[in-house]
């Protein structure tokens, strides 16, 4: 009997269909690497293990980082949509932009210690690109989580 | 007709990663769409098969794909992207597990969907306790094991081309690897049929 044949073959067949990638997910990688610069750092979401699987309802803090940043976020909602409180580290003025799909991009930069406001930000598939200032270079790149 | 047919068109497998490459490399974003629309699921279902809960495996596969931005002038061999894809998936998902926050048992996931299910058909609510068991004798396998399995399954559709070739794992072939990872499934299935009287 060949393995294809196999009725547990067949079992993990079904699970493997089974366990897709979210129906979105393809649509919100296409739009984090829509961004102008190639040459980017990805940072990586710090999620603490009490907020694992909690996204998205609009309040808290969210920490991202990467070999030479770590960008915290904190995010509260104001009606439609959200005022963001970030901080870099380490500080810097470095410039920040915040994409939001079908909503175009808001831009600021972070003042000495680091630290930048964006208020009325829509909500949405959002993505937070920081171009390193001073001593560092590069761009960092989050990805696109729905916020 | 202003648009040319795309490069990659009527290509498959690995030669038409390749030709996506190219053509991303000269800047034709719509290319990078193209991998990542059909390699996704690839690149979630090695971080799946590494241990990954399905939030992690998210970020995780995100991860990858920008990784892969900086890369697309980089990769010597376009063909290989397949090869890279898994790579790079496995070593990120080895950091978000050493992050200790990327781990959910699969049971505890399982548990979570067939709660949030309305009732079903008993031949349909058989079925589905018959895969839970295999489910959850499936996360006990070693992850070689799992992540094997799962691109085996992959490799075996015909979209897949690449992955098979990748793994050097002609198709409509399991090999001796696999063949015993399924032995091992076998074993973790009848002793857990073992346990109810």
């Amino acid at each position: 009997m060949s393995d294809r044949d196999d009725d547990v073959y067949q079992g993990v067949a079904r699970l493997v269909e089974f366990d897709a990638p979210p129906g979105d997910l393809v649509e919100r990688i296409q739009f984090a690497i829509a961004i102008e610069d190639i040459d980017v750092e990805a940072a990586r979401w710090a999620r603490m293990p009490a907020l694992a699987g909690v996204r998205g309802d609009g309040n808290g803090t969210i920490t991202f980082s990467v070999d030479d940043l770590t960008v915290m976020v904190n995010l509260t909602r104001t009606g439609e949509a959200h005022r963001i409180d970030g901080w870099l580290v380490p500080a810097g003025e470095h410039a920040v932009e915040v994409r939001v799909a079908e909503h175009g991009s808001t831009a600021t930069t972070a003042d000495e210690s680091g630290r930048f406001v964006l208020t009325d930000v829509p909500r949405g598939t959002t993505q937070i690109l920081v171009r390193l200032a001073g001593r560092l270079s590069g761009t960092v790149v989050t990805p696109a989580v729905v916020l | 007709m202003a648009d040319t047919n795309p490069p990659w068109e009527g290509l498959d497998g690995s030669d038409r990663h390749a030709a996506c490459m190219v053509a991303a490399r000269h800047g034709n974003r719509k290319a990078l769409d193209v991998l990542v629309a059909e390699l996704t699921p690839l690149v979630w279902h090695v971080a799946r098969g590494n241990g990954l809960d399905k939030a992690s495996a998210e970020d995780v596969v995100q991860t990858v794909w920008l990784a892969l931005l900086r890369h697309v002038d980089r990769l010597t061999e376009p063909k290989a992207l397949v090869g890279w894809l898994i790579t790079t998936t496995r070593r990120e998902s080895y950091r978000a597990r050493q992050n200790g926050t990327a781990q959910v048992e699969l049971s505890t996931e399982l548990a979570e969907q067939v709660l949030s299910r309305d009732p079903m058909p008993e031949a349909e609510a058989l079925r589905e306790e018959r895969d839970q068991d295999l489910w959850i004798a499936f996360s006990r396998l070693p992850r070689r094991c799992q992540e094997l399995l799962r691109l085996t399954v992959l490799a075996g559709r015909a979209e897949y081309q690449a992955v098979s070739e990748a793994l050097r794992m002609p198709r409509g072939s399991i090999g001796p690897t696999r063949g015993r990872c399924l032995n091992t499934l076998r074993t973790l299935l009848s002793d857990d049929e073992g346990d109810v009287p």
